[in-house]
């Protein structure tokens, strides 16, 4: 089928039960297939509701103070944030940026990471004063489908924050390239892996003058001067 | 939720103490492990939160929605650990067993549909259960489990769907939805 069409002989249609269970492997084609199948998006829908209803068999335990403390906490932070960067999103950073490098261990990452939500209780913080901050959403490749990332500029300095990242694959790293209006594309020694919660941030050790894009690409652990790999996560600065 | 999907921390407060349990008992059946199961629930409700925006009411309730979201989660950090892990149903022990909440009126409510649905899916062959018990709280693909139990892929696709048919005309013979628990 090339349109959207019912087609009540589609033989995919068997494989909704499974989408509604999770148990697809590789659900990209089929979520494909979807987008075009009303037969089987109303067999999805209907069996989804069925599926809907199995949690209710599942033993009931009390969720852990500490975990609601933790994503509360979070939750408290990034609101805060988007407060504040909300009316200043469009400012531009106030100093030029101070180029530093970091190269991030696993553990390095996480430390990274915390420091990141330092940052975050800092602007909370100086909301009132003169520090501003201006956080960039990226766009994500299709393939890391629940990665979030953002670029935050503050006072000069460009983080980029991920979360939701999946390990760069055995033997490659994670690194941070930009791409300038004049067409080059500069890396930089910005390399970095992630948690196995997928978080992580990385400085981006370079002024963004002049740079249109950040991207980041999967390379050989070192790093490469060129990428070898499409751009898994795209921050567009300037269109 | 439509607070929540303007980032309004305290709204989403709201949503994590009615929700909370719920997801962190799917996540807790699901993975087996006190550990793993909060940091399923912790990406869950995270998951909720920054995408709040995408939460579509004529889909299903919210508490469908999270527990998808958790789901899927689940499913992921499963996959992650391996099949060898995934068999083993707890390293937590008997006394890390968490206590269940205090029992409400609607904890009440919930009981009786979870005994409900509990006592259709235990009517199903008990084939059509296992490939649902399997894909759904065990997080094995349908692949996974043909080889599991030594049977042909398009008989496990078989069952599953022949077993959730089963269990939607038994649902819609029902006089009670899950989604007014929400």
């Amino acid at each position: 089928m090339s349109s959207r069409e019912a087609d009540f002989d589609c033989a995919q249609r068997m494989d909704a039960a499974a989408y509604v269970l999770d148990a697809v492997e590789g659900l990209e084609p089929y979520r494909e297939h979807l987008s075009i199948c009303t037969t089987c998006q109303a067999e999805v829908a209907k069996l989804q509701l069925v599926v809907d209803r199995l949690p209710t068999t599942v033993p009931p335990a009390a969720a852990p103070q500490a975990l609601l403390e933790r994503v509360l906490a979070t939750v408290r932070s990034e609101a805060e944030l988007l407060r504040a960067a909300g009316s200043l999103a469009d400012q531009p950073p106030s100093r030029p940026h101070r180029a530093r490098s970091h190269r991030l261990s696993r553990a390095g990452a996480r430390v990274a990471f915390a420091a990141c939500v330092a940052v975050a209780a800092a602007i909370v913080i100086n909301s009132g004063s003169s520090v501003r901050e201006r956080v960039t959403p990226a766009r994500v490749a299709a393939s890391i489908p629940g990665a979030h990332v953002s670029l935050h500029q503050i006072d000069g300095r460009a983080n980029l924050v991920v979360s939701g990242m999946p390990q760069a694959p055995l033997g490659k790293i994670y690194e941070v390239w930009l791409s300038r209006a004049s067409g080059s594309l500069q890396p930089t020694d910005a390399l970095f892996s992630v948690t196995s919660r997928g978080n992580g941030s990385v400085d981006v050790p370079a002024s963004l003058h002049g740079v249109k894009e950040v991207m980041v690409t999967s390379e050989p652990l070192g790093g490469s001067s060129r990428p070898t790999s499409p751009p898994l996560i795209r921050i567009v600065l300037h269109a | 939720m439509q607070l929540v999907a303007a980032n309004d921390g305290e709204a989403f407060e709201v949503v994590l103490e009615r929700h909370a349990d719920a997801v962190f008992s799917l996540a807790y059946r699901m993975c087996g492990r006190h550990s793993l199961a909060e940091d399923v629930a912790q990406e869950a409700f995270l998951a909720l939160w920054r995408n709040g925006a995408r939460y579509d009411s004529a889909r299903g309730s919210l508490r469908s929605w999270a527990l998808r979201i958790a789901h899927h989660r689940a499913v992921d950090t499963l996959r992650r650990a391996g099949v060898h892990d995934r068999r083993r149903t707890s390293d937590d022990g008997i006394e890390e067993r968490l206590q269940a909440p205090e029992s409400t009126e609607g904890d009440a409510i919930a009981n009786v549909v979870s005994r409900e649905v509990r006592g259709v899916l235990d009517e199903l062959p008990t084939e059509q259960r296992r490939v649902i018990e399997l894909a759904y709280f065990g997080g094995f693909t349908q692949t996974e489990i043909a080889s599991m139990l030594d049977t042909p892929l398009g008989t496990v696709k078989g069952r599953m769907r022949l077993g959730l048919e089963k269990l939607e005309a038994a649902f819609a013979a029902g006089r009670w939805s899950v989604h007014e628990l929400a």
